[in-house]
Formats: structure tokens, C-alpha cells, sequence
């Protein structure tokens, strides 16, 4: 076999290759002045073809306009801050911003699409965590929140109340473990990342940052993380389990009581469990405290250096905003979210009745979003080392909190330019 | 073919204790066991269901396999794992060609042609690999974008066209090449450049193959730089398609290990196929001895 | 290509230009390709790395060295590198050791060769990201059905926390083992294209002289696959320093940042400062310190193993 017939073949290959690809690939909707969307990849069936229909419908109801929407898996964060950092970014795209993107002028302010009577009717938690400096930077396409989820039977069993405390919840835990099952499920790694830091702050009705500072109470925080290294310690926790929290195949073949899942997973549970199960929020750090949920989800924002920028709030606005029905189909037809408009939310079937229900109560008691504009990824990697450092190598919970705090503050006295 | 001699051969097997080649198979087939086993894993959660995966108990094998795995790639209106694999065909042959082209060339002259500053251009060629690409990924793309190759072949073959790792092998691989036939071309009346083409090059046909694979192989794996590049489903690598079922909420677990599967057989069959002129190696029965 | 029509002007340039055309020619390709590639990115993210930049690559803020001071008092940093040089001298004589003894076996054994180079070879087929899900879920979970907990329970020991327990550090053997499985192949397969160089005639020499199979591996093979091994070691070290993907999917991705501080390698680091964080600046700085202790490592490995010195 020699080299230079292979050169010769590979050229004739990929000719051949190149051919074949042009009967299979049909040229994608919309010319080179369509808009372009890009969404990540949701893992549910049917919603690859869902935004195709959506989008379908807003060039039907706009004749002169033309959109092109992709999916993409993996890592799409770098993905799409790679093309924004080369100047290639699309039009539209999900993302939810940040306080570099807005000084950095990625993302376009979308004041004018969302009005006062339609900002009211978007689920102020979301709103806020979408304002800065009274300018709106995306809009929520859909809500994500999580619960405790609990097997009645199991707790009946036991003979225990779902926790409403901290120290409830670690009890409880030792109560739910038997031979067979462990009695709580945070997570492969034990719940030790700013993900569960940021909640237990949070049920203690403190907040993680504002514009004066980080300045939640260490003494009060330090044994609610001293709590958790002893859940990791006891041996009640599930770990190392086939998927994470995520997923809620953990708590369905009832390998864990006790799982701390998202509303995404609802559905699953319902059609594998039936009734026998429930759900709490995150139980409060202490008497003082109160529960708590995270309310999350993904929103859409415009690029501002787009050349499309009216064609891109008039998507924004058609699909997203003012098309009800949309929003219902996306939100409950694929997956199980909290649709971001309260009307949606309030004629949906689906939250009616049961326990969607008292998700939809819980989520409106007790929801809160966890960081907020001023707090950056690198004070979650703060936050998360701490906590490992507390839970997994057994440092002292207030030295590290406070080492924590003290770096927080320094990169926000950075970031507001002091 | 057959024709190099080893410790082993028949010649001496009856010297050989039996022992000794019964521990050597034992081991090699101990080892060729493990090495299976997490293939064995993708094979059997390929044709199973998501909670036969998660199951809590050991399952050999799905007692209902499922080809449902297999269909859902073809479902949807696009045939986008037909097209991923096309895609990825172009790129990896594309790639390879230009990569063993690029590479034996710059690995021969650094062998064989004696300039002043050999020793810097080594270093000069080495200096990148010791520099992790992830944080120079930004730069790089920022600058491919600048040729306007976005979502363009060109974009995803050239960048990676030169292969300093390939360089490298061709260049020890040529220090060792025997002198003798390139001085009786050059007693011929032979360049360089027709050494290497007439003389060089076709007896060198193990190496070229050994890298050709592992070029190719490394070509279909890559994922984060073909991510970047590609805008639209129709520049999707197989790659891509794969980690399009490992979502981060539901992931679809079943059709991730059948897509990985799907994704392997590929290159198993190319290297099945190529597997005797990986040891081709030089004919020296007439050279040496 | 004609290259007698090029003899006159060839001629003329004299032996030491006519290797400098000849060198141009052939090493040309790589080294503009490198040079446009490899080196404007590379230099580019070291100019970055004097400024700060973050959420841009443009530098915003010149600060000379104060991301590189800033990089030698970041405990989590310093952390890593200690950790991926322990990592480094463990995991590259296993990778090495393995690869040979494999390739060496291979050679010996008459029957099945072809099958058993394809098993030893098609791990390095598998996306890691499939890899690092099995050795995850099914390998090495903590549950009683892991398969590592099912064969510690045929010598009657019980189910152990592999991956998520600080102690004891378990999710080393996991990590190892990954590693190994996906990566020997690439090295078996340039260890044989090496091993079948080896002329038949100093083997049959060793024999005359009456070395046993272990003699004649030490004094033959070794030695005649030299500059091979060498190769090799130098690319395990550098890809040892740069271990990312396995590390990040094993221990759990995304979803279990817990997990990740307990192996958190550099490169994991980094790409968290650059990407997650969007610290350009800061990032490249890191990685050019990293760069530089892997090439202090190949340094001090290539004067010990002789690497630039041409043999033959």
C-alpha cells in the first residue's frame, strides 16, 4: 500500500465523501440573512422539534422574516463565549447574563419588549434575576426549581416526619437508613458545593451577597456546614450512585428515602411511584430560619452586536413573550417547568392539582434565587472549595467560612471598581 | 512478510518451557478480559432501557434487548447521524493525509539534513505541545474565525494539519532508518527530494500506517475544537452527535452507549483492516545479514 | 517534479544551501503551519497573561507580573501542581511499563495475535466520554452492584465508596485505571511499529550466544528501541501534565464540583479560571506556569535519557 496512493485515494474519498453529503444534507431553512438562534441541547424527547415548530410559526405569522435555530450538546457555555469573544455570536441564544456580559456590551437591554403589564406578569424572581440597574437582559423561556422529594411509605415506616430543620434532616436521615436503602441523597459528592452552601445560607434567611458585601453570619452558617459534614460522615448518605441528584433514578428504585431532585423529574416519579411520595423544601437552617427552594431556568438574550437586533426582539417577543401557547407547550408538553408567565402558570392543568400543586405553593412561599448579578462563578468556586475543605479534609468550618467571606468581598470590591 | 525472526518462533518453541508460554497466554488473556470489560458494558447498556442502566442490581444482559436504541438514531427529520459520520469521515481522512504528508516531510529533514540550527527548529516544533491548548482555544478560534472558516471543513481540517506529535515519531523513526539505501540512491544519482519519495518512503510503510491510525483516531475523538467551529447541525461530528444524548438534565443514556458503540465500529474495522501493514516493517532480507 | 531542471540553480548554491532549500522544502509546511497555528494563539495568551482580561481576550488593563504573583499564592493552584507531579511519576512508568510489556507479549504469543492487538487497541476508540461514564456507574460506583465492589465481595470484603470518600483516596485506582485503559493502546501501537524494526540478526546472535528470553529483551530489544522509548516517555509525560478529560468525567463533571477538589489538576483548574470564570488574563498566566514546569520535567528527563542526541 503505498503512500501516495493513499494521498490519491484520500483525495477521492473525501470528493466522494463531500457528494454524499450534499444529497444528505438538505440546505437548512433560511438564507445567509436569517436570524440565528442557538439553544443547548434539551435532553427531552420531542424538543429538538418543538423549536423548530416554534419557529416555523413566527416565520409563518412574519413573512418577510427568516430564523434558523441549533441545538448544541455539550459544552455550550464555552461555546457560545467563545463565538461572542470572536465577534461570531448569533443573534439570539440562550444564556443567562452576567455582569461581564453587560459591561463587556454582549448582551443588548430589552427594555422596550417587556412592558409593565407583561414585566408584572413574569415571575418576579425571575425578572430580578434578569435586571440590572432597572435594565432587563434576557427573558425567561422556562423556570426550573427543586424539592425534597420523600417516600411516604418509607417515612411512615420509620415512623418520621419529613424534616423541617437542618438537624431535623440529619436525624431523619439516620431514622431512613436501613440494610437496604440510605436514608438521604444530595448528590454524588454529598452535597459539598456552593450549590448546598448557597441553601443553607438561604434557610437561614440570609442573603449570599448585595452591593454592601457578603456578610451572611458565619457563626450561624458554620454549623449548618458542620451539619452537613456529619450527614457525609454517618454513612445515611447515598453516594456514588449510578446517575446524580439530577436524575431521579435513585430515589425511584428505591436505593435512597430522601432525594433533593428538580420539578424536572416529576413526572418520572409520579409514573414509576404513583402516590407514594412527597415533597418539602429545603429545610430551614435552624428556628430562625425558614425553608427554601432555588428557583432557576433558562432565559434568552440578544446579542449586542447583532446586525438583526429588531428581528430579534420581534422573535423574542412573538415566540417568547407574548405567545401563551408556546410557553405552555414548551414548559409542560417535554419536561415538567414552572412556565416564567403567571397566567401560563395559573390556567395550566398540569399544576392544578396533587402534588404539582403544592410545587407550584411551594416554589411561591418559599423560592429564592440563589446568587443574583453580583455574585460571580469564581465566588462559587470559593464557596465550594471552602465547603469541601470543611466536609472532605475536616477544616475548621468558621476559619474557612470566614477565609471564604473575606475573599468574596475582595472579588466584589474588584468587581464594583473600589 | 513473515520474515522477521523473534524469540518465540518455532525454531525454538521446543526449548521454550511450557510453563513460561502457558503464564504468558494466562496473562495476556487476563489482561485482554479487563480490557474488554467496559465494552462488554457500553454493548450490554446499548440495547438496554434507561432503568434496566440505573437498576440497582446486576443485570449480564438485558433479558428484552432493545433495538429501540438503534431506530430513535434514525428518527427525526434530519438523518443526523449519517450526516455526523460523513462529516467525520472528511475530517479524519482529510486530516490524516494531510497530517502523515506534513509530518514524515519536517521528521525526514530533521533526521537527514543537516542544517545549523537542527537543534532549534526541534525545539521550536516541540515547544507547543508542552503548552496546554485549552487556554490558547479562545486565541485560536478568534483567529480561524478572522479566515472566515467558521463552520467550514477548512476550519476544522487545516488548524489541526500540522502534527507536531506525528513529527516527532518520523523523526526518531528516520534516525534509526538504515543509511545504506538512501547513500547507494544517492550513488545513483538521486536528490533528496527522490530519495525520499523512490527510496524512503516506501519502506517505511509500518510507521506510516501505525500513525496513519493513530491520527485518525485521534481526528475522530476530538470534540471540544469541532463544537466551536461547527454553527448548525450539518457540520455535527460524530463526537458531537454522541455527547447530544449525555444532556445535563434526562440525559438519554440508552442512545449515548448505543451512539458510542455506533461511533466505535468505524475504526475497529479500519484497524482490523490494517492490522498486517502495521507490522509490515522494512524488508531487509536482502540488506541485512 | 522535474528536479534535474533545478540541478544548475542547485549547483550554485553550494552543500549547505542546497540542505537549507532542501530543509525549507521539506520541514516548511510544519513549521508555517506551527508557526501560524500553534505560536500566534500561543503568544497571543502570554501577551493576555501581562494584562487583565476578563470576559474578553482584547487585554484590558496592563498589570505586568501581578497575575503571575498573584498565581504563586493561589493555595488552590499550587495545590495542583504538586498533585499532577505525584501523578506524573506514577502514571508514567505504569503507561510506559504496560504498553511494552504489552507490545512485547504481543510479538511472543503465535495464536490469536491479531485478536489480542485489536482488544489491546480499541479502548483508545472509545470516546472518553462513554469511557468515563462505565468506570463511573458501573465500574467503580459505590454501590453493592459496582463491579469493583462485586469483586471485592468474592474475597468477602465490603462495598466501598470508590470515587466520593477522602479517605481513603480510593478514586485514585479508578482515575488510574481509566487512564491506563483508554491511552495504552496509542503507545502499544508505536512500541510495535518500534519492537518490529529490530533486526532478526542480533536475536539470532543473542541465541548463539545462549541468552535466555529475558537476557535477550534486556540487551537487544531495550537498547534497539531506544529512541522509540524515548519518544514515549516524553509524550506520557507532557500528556500526563495535561490530564483533563478522564479526571473531570470521572469524578462526577458538572454535577458533582465536590468531587472535583479532591483531584482538581491544573488544566481543571485553569479552564474553570478561563472559561467558567471568564479570567483570560489570569488563565493564561496559570497555563504558561504549567508549560513551564512541563518543560523543566522533559528538561530534566531528556538529559537523564538522552533525548536530542541523534542515534543510528
Amino acid at each position: 500500500m503505498k503512500f501516495v496512493v493513499f494521498l490519491i485515494g484520500s483525495c477521492v474519498a473525501v470528493a466522494a465523501l463531500l457528494a454524499a453529503r450534499s444529497v444528505l444534507v438538505r440546505p437548512s431553512s433560511g438564507d445567509a440573512d436569517a436570524m440565528v438562534v442557538w439553544f443547548h441541547q434539551y435532553g427531552e424527547a420531542g424538543t429538538d422539534e418543538a423549536c423548530q415548530r416554534y419557529t416555523r410559526a413566527f416565520e409563518q405569522a412574519h413573512p418577510s422574516q427568516r430564523a434558523k435555530l441549533s441545538m448544541f450538546p455539550g459544552d455550550y457555555d464555552s461555546k457560545v463565549n467563545a463565538a461572542l469573544l470572536a465577534g461570531r455570536g448569533p443573534d439570539v441564544f440562550e444564556h443567562e447574563p452576567t455582569l461581564d456580559d453587560v459591561r463587556n456590551k454582549r448582551v443588548a437591554p430589552l427594555n422596550d419588549l417587556v412592558d409593565e403589564s407583561v414585566r408584572t406578569d413574569f415571575h418576579p424572581l425571575a425578572m430580578e434575576a434578569l435586571t440590572f440597574e432597572g435594565k432587563v437582559y434576557g427573558v425567561r423561556t422556562v423556570i426550573d426549581t427543586g424539592f425534597l422529594y420523600y417516600r411516604r411509605s418509607m417515612l411512615r415506616a420509620a415512623g418520621v416526619e419529613p424534616p423541617r430543620t437542618l438537624r431535623e434532616l440529619v436525624d431523619t436521615a439516620r431514622k431512613l437508613t436501613t440494610g437496604e436503602h440510605k436514608g438521604l441523597f444530595i448528590g454524588n459528592d454529598g452535597g459539598t458545593n456552593s450549590h448546598f452552601g448557597g441553601l443553607i445560607v438561604l434557610s437561614a434567611g440570609e442573603k449570599l451577597i448585595d452591593r454592601n458585601g457578603c456578610r451572611f453570619s458565619v457563626p450561624r452558617i458554620a454549623p449548618g456546614v458542620a451539619m452537613l459534614r456529619e450527614l457525609n460522615q454517618s454513612g445515611n448518605l447515598l453516594v456514588g450512585a449510578t446517575a446524580d441528584w439530577w436524575d431521579p433514578s435513585a430515589f425511584i428504585n428505591g436505593e435512597c428515602a430522601m432525594q433533593w431532585c428538580g420539578l424536572w423529574a416529576m413526572p418520572a416519579i409520579r409514573k414509576a411511584l404513583g402516590d407514594d411520595f412527597g415533597i418539602v423544601a429545603w429545610p430551614a437552617l435552624d428556628e430562625r430560619g425558614a425553608p427554601v427552594t432555588f428557583v432557576g431556568g433558562h432565559s434568552l438574550c440578544v446579542n449586542a452586536a447583532s446586525p438583526r437586533r429588531q428581528q430579534a426582539l420581534d422573535y423574542l417577543r412573538w415566540t417568547w413573550i407574548d405567545n401563551l401557547e408556546i410557553q405552555a407547550d414548551w414548559n409542560l408538553a417535554y419536561g415538567f417547568h414552572l412556565p416564567p408567565r403567571q397566567t401560563v402558570a395559573a390556567q395550566a392543568a398540569a399544576l392544578q392539582s396533587g402534588v404539582p400543586a403544592e410545587a407550584l405553593r411551594l416554589v411561591q412561599q418559599h423560592g429564592r434565587n440563589l446568587g443574583g448579578w453580583l455574585w460571580l462563578p469564581e465566588m462559587d468556586a470559593t464557596l465550594t472549595n471552602a465547603m469541601a475543605a470543611i466536609v472532605k479534609r475536616g477544616a475548621d468550618p468558621q476559619d474557612e467560612l470566614n477565609a471564604a467571606v473575606e475573599r468574596i468581598n475582595r472579588a466584589l470590591d474588584r468587581l464594583l471598581g473600589k | 512478510m513473515n520474515n522477521t525472526w523473534h524469540p518465540g518462533t518455532a525454531v525454538r518453541s521446543a526449548r521454550r518451557p511450557v510453563a513460561g508460554r502457558i503464564a504468558l497466554y494466562g496473562i495476556v488473556i487476563v489482561l485482554a478480559a479487563l480490557f474488554l470489560l467496559p465494552f462488554y458494558i457500553v454493548l450490554r447498556n446499548a440495547f438496554a432501557t434507561h432503568a434496566e442502566i440505573t437498576a440497582s442490581a446486576w443485570v449480564w444482559f438485558p433479558p428484552k434487548p432493545t433495538l429501540d436504541n438503534l431506530t430513535g438514531m434514525f428518527a427525526g427529520e434530519r438523518p443526523i447521524l449519517a450526516i455526523s459520520m460523513v462529516n467525520s469521515l472528511i475530517v479524519a481522512i482529510a486530516q490524516t493525509a494531510l497530517q502523515l504528508l506534513f509530518a514524515s516531510m519536517a521528521g525526514y529533514a530533521l533526521a537527514r539534513i543537516p542544517i545549523r540550527c537542527g537543534k532549534a527548529v526541534l525545539g521550536y516544533i516541540l515547544l507547543p505541545m508542552m503548552i496546554p491548548g485549552a487556554v490558547t482555544f479562545v486565541p485560536s478560534f478568534v483567529l480561524v474565525a478572522y479566515f472566515g472558516w467558521v463552520n467550514s471543513f477548512l476550519g476544522l481540517v487545516i488548524p489541526g494539519a500540522f502534527s507536531v506529535f506525528a513529527t516527532l515519531v518520523f523523526r526518531q523513526f528516520y534516525l534509526d532508518f538504515p543509511r545504506d539505501l538512501e547513500e547507494a540512491a544517492r550513488v545513483d544519482g538521486l536528490g533528496t527530494w527522490g530519495i525520499f519519495w523512490h527510496i524512503v518512503v516506501p519502506n517505511s510503510q509500518g510507521v506510516f500506517v501505525s500513525m496513519g491510525i493513530l491520527l485518525f483516531v485521534g481526528s475522530w475523538n476530538s470534540f471540544l475544537w469541532p463544537l466551536v467551529i461547527a454553527q448548525d447541525q450539518n457540520m455535527y461530528t460524530v463526537q458531537m452527535y454522541v455527547s447530544s444524548f449525555l444532556t445535563s438534565q434526562n440525559p438519554d443514556l440508552p442512545k449515548l452507549f448505543m451512539a458510542a458503540l455506533v461511533s466505535v465500529l468505524p475504526i475497529a474495522v479500519l484497524f482490523l483492516a490494517l492490522q498486517r501493514y502495521i507490522v509490515g516493517g522494512i524488508t531487509r532480507s536482502g540488506i541485512k545479514g | 517534479m522535474n528536479v534535474n531542471a533545478l540541478q544548475p540553480l542547485l549547483q550554485r548554491l553550494g552543500p549547505r544551501g542546497r540542505h537549507l532549500a532542501a530543509f525549507a522544502v521539506f520541514a516548511g509546511p510544519v513549521i508555517l503551519g506551527v508557526g501560524l497555528f500553534s505560536y500566534i494563539p500561543v503568544l497571543w495568551g502570554f501577551v493576555l497573561s501581562f494584562f487583565e482580561a476578563r470576559g474578553t481576550v482584547a487585554p484590558q488593563r496592563f498589570v505586568g507580573l501581578s497575575n503571575y504573583a498573584l498565581l504563586v499564592t493561589d493555595r488552590e493552584f499550587i495545590r495542583s501542581l504538586m498533585m499532577i507531579t505525584v501523578f506524573g511519576a506514577v502514571i508514567v512508568p505504569l503507561t510506559v511499563g504496560l504498553s511494552l510489556a504489552l507490545a512485547v507479549a504481543l510479538r511472543r504469543i503465535g495464536w490469536g495475535r491479531t485478536f489480542f492487538r485489536t482488544v489491546f487497541f480499541l479502548p483508545m476508540t472509545c470516546s472518553y466520554v462513554a469511557g468515563s461514564l462505565v468506570w463511573r456507574m458501573s465500574l467503580f460506583n459505590g454501590q453493592a452492584y459496582g463491579v469493583a465492589n462485586m469483586a471485592g465481595s468474592v474475597f468477602g470484603l465490603q462495598p466501598v465508596e470508590w470515587i466520593s470518600a477522602p479517605s481513603p483516596p480510593l478514586y485514585w485506582v479508578a482515575l488510574v485505571t481509566v487512564r491506563l485503559w483508554l491511552q495504552c493502546g496509542f503507545y502499544v501501537v508505536i512500541f510495535l511499529a518500534a519492537l518490529v524494526e529490530v533486526p532478526a540478526s542480533l536475536y539470532e546472535a543473542a541465541h548463539v550466544d545462549g541468552a535466555s528470553g529475558w537476557q535477550s529483551f534486556r540487551h537487544v530489544t531495550l537498547p534497539s528501541i531506544r529512541n522509540a522509548s524515548v519518544s514515549i516517555l516524553f509524550l506520557c509525560t507532557i500528556g500526563a501534565f495535561q490530564a483533563f478529560d478522564e479526571f473531570y468525567n470521572v469524578m462526577g463533571g458538572v454535577a458533582s464540583p465536590g468531587n472535583i477538589t479532591m483531584i482538581r489538576t491544573p488544566l481543571i483548574y485553569l479552564y474553570d479560571v478561563a472559561f467558567t470564570q471568564q479570567n483570560y488574563g489570569y488563565g493564561s498566566a496559570g497555563a504558561f506556569v504549567l508549560t513551564l514546569l512541563i518543560v523543566v520535567f522533559s528538561a530534566l528527563q531528556s538529559r537523564v535519557v538522552g533525548f536530542g542526541r541523534a542515534e543510528g
